[in-house]
């Protein structure tokens, strides 16, 4: 099974619901898409949560997968979806926390961390907004390529490259700035 | 040529990819069990699936039971005013709303299962 092609495992899923194949594509692919998910969500265990339920969609959507682009970015799109979708609902649960008047149990389920465990890594990414962070992190993190990330984000390679650099400019600008503040 | 061009200027890596790497880059998450955990859940799913379509199947057949029998034996009485007593001593001719309701009640089973399914 492990000298299989991604895209053969895949035909075998589909064509059978071949469970030790997908199990192969699990222990190939789980290190890029929880660690995707760990930077994105900034918590371990919400990352593994979200990268549980991330291959549980690719299970019943992977008929969807047409195996023209790689597989990896055809992941990485569920994973992004799985991640929005979650943030979305976690909002939408603040919100009516915030409304009952329990923002501090709301503030607990956010998705950063408490001020004091804030690393250089989150200071990094915070600077960016979502799409660059995510575009960032499937990048440098994830290694994929620019038509991975097109293919996971649905956008065109140029947009990718425009993002990765608007997103290098902003990390530049704001650590000069922080440079001279302290300086 | 010019694609050839582009292509090299976008493997290539300036030294900031590279700081921009080394601070995001991290090593390989060991699996710890975790492809196992999500195949047990697939294959939990996968029973659940399987067992839900003839439980459903089953709890809407006894719901519907009782409204089809009490339509087959109006269609019975239907039946028996429409053709003439006579007819009704041919021994083949009782079966004929047994028939009608069997069909009725296969078509309804068979869309029930589609209509869950989807």
């Amino acid at each position: 099974m492990t000298d299989f092609h991604d895209n053969d495992l895949v035909a075998r899923v589909v064509a059978s619901g071949d469970t030790h194949a997908f199990g192969e594509l699990i222990r190939r692919h789980q290190s890029q898409v929880r660690n995707f998910l760990r930077k994105l969500a900034r918590d371990t265990e919400l990352a593994d949560d979200l990268a549980q339920d991330c291959f549980l969609h690719a299970w019943d959507k992977l008929r969807t997968y047409s195996g023209r682009g790689t597989f990896i970015g055809w992941l990485m799109k569920v994973a992004y979806t799985t991640f929005l979708q979650s943030k979305r609902k976690s909002k939408r649960y603040g919100e009516i926390l915030e409304e009952a008047g329990h923002l501090a149990d709301a503030e607990s389920r956010s998705y950063t961390e408490p001020v004091d465990e804030v690393t250089d890594l989150d200071k990094l990414l915070g600077v960016l907004n979502e799409e660059e962070r995510a575009v960032v992190v499937m990048s440098y993190a994830c290694g994929l390529s620019h038509r991975e990330i097109s293919e996971a984000t649905d956008q065109p390679v140029g947009t990718i490259k425009s993002l990765i650099f608007r997103a290098k400019e902003k990390i530049r600008t704001s650590f000069e700035i922080e440079d001279h503040k302290h300086g | 040529m010019r694609s050839k061009i582009i292509n090299m200027a976008d493997a290539m890596k300036d030294a900031e990819d590279l700081v921009l790497e080394k601070l995001l880059g991290s090593e390989a998450i060991a699996d710890d069990g975790f492809s196992d955990r999500v195949v047990k859940k697939v294959r939990r799913r996968l029973w659940v699936r399987r067992l839900t379509l003839p439980i459903a199947a089953a709890i809407g057949l006894s719901i519907a039971a009782k409204p089809v029998l009490s339509l087959l034996e109006s269609l019975r009485g239907l039946l028996e005013t429409v053709v003439p007593a006579d007819a009704a001593a041919v021994p083949a001719l009782p079966s004929l709303p047994l028939l009608f309701g069997g069909a009725l009640l296969f078509v309804a089973v068979v869309a029930a299962v589609q209509l869950i399914e989807d």
